[in-house]
């Protein structure tokens, strides 16, 4: 087993990611999912703290939609396809 | 008479009798005849026919305008719903992330419904008892019969939804949208117990 220069690389990584950053998925305010599925999904998928999530899905409600994750725009697809596949009214933008 | 699910030790159980199943498992079968991917049309270009084979996304779907991300075939409007445009504003970005997701997320999604389907057949009499995973599969496949049923039922918004539920209240049994807005209200109460059942 080698050892990685482990510093460097991940200094490396983080001016990689801040360079892919500016992206964002959204969940969209809908009359149909239920705001206890919506918590659950947000737990379940994002791993986040019912408290977190439960202030997502309050978002989601009274603001029409919510920012749920920021990163690179690759991640941000899969993140939207996985919410989407749960039902959900997500999309993926340039955070601008 | 049905009785909610709750989570028993590490598993989930409701009762509910077998015309209340029946009508569960013919929803969830309507609902995978919609979304389970459409059957492969040969082309006659033999690597396109071979990328659709094996189920990867096709460089160029002749039934798509690949500038547009409205498919330029007419189709089912809760299609639409079930699988929503990626972006608002990019219609271009939108078509390409419907081209390398939508089939993957139509086979998610079957499959999850035809393990909801099997569950519910699979019942000991009246007591449907799920594992974690046949639970997880249960409740988002409730959830894309509810997203198909409001659809149908006209539920874009939140001010649909309450007049909706005060329709329902006044509803009578011979109101042509009675038995739909009845099975609509009867899976939202299922998946609202088995949201909780998972939660807790």
């Amino acid at each position: 087993m080698s050892i990685a220069p482990a510093d460097l690389s991940r200094t490396e990584i983080a001016e990689d990611l801040s360079l892919d950053r500016p992206w964002i998925t959204l969940v969209w305010n809908d009359p149909v999912n239920l705001m206890s599925y919506v918590t659950y999904v947000f737990q379940t998928y994002f791993g986040y703290s019912r408290e977190k999530a439960e202030k997502l899905m309050l978002d989601v409600h009274q603001k029409g939609r919510a920012v749920v994750s920021n990163g690179p725009r690759e991640k941000m697809e899969r993140d939207t396809e996985a919410l989407q596949g749960y039902g959900l009214w997500a999309t993926l933008q340039r955070d601008d | 008479m049905a009785r909610t699910f709750k989570r028993k030790g590490s598993h989930f159980v409701a009762r509910l009798d077998e015309d209340e199943r029946k009508v569960v498992v013919g929803l969830l079968e309507q609902t995978h005849q919609l979304l389970a991917p459409e059957p492969y049309e040969p082309t006659g270009d033999p690597f396109e026919d071979l990328v659709a084979r094996l189920g990867l996304p096709r460089l160029y779907d002749p039934g798509q305008d690949p500038a547009h991300d409205v498919p330029a075939v007419p189709r089912d409007p809760a299609l639409d719903r079930l699988l929503p445009s990626a972006h608002r504003d990019d219609p271009e970005l939108a078509a390409e992330f419907r081209r390398l997701t939508e089939h993957g997320l139509r086979e998610g999604k079957a499959a999850n419904l035809a393990m909801a389907i099997e569950a519910l057949l699979d019942s000991d009499g009246d007591k449907v008892r799920l594992d974690h995973e046949q639970a997880q599969a249960m409740v988002i496949a409730l959830t894309d019969v509810r997203l198909l049923l409001g659809e149908r039922l006209g539920l874009r918004t939140d001010e649909d939804a309450d007049a909706f539920q005060d329709r329902l209240e006044a509803a009578a049994d011979n109101d042509p949208h009675f038995h739909l807005a009845a099975y609509y209200d009867f899976m939202t109460w299922l998946q609202e117990s088995l949201t909780q059942a998972l939660m807790s």
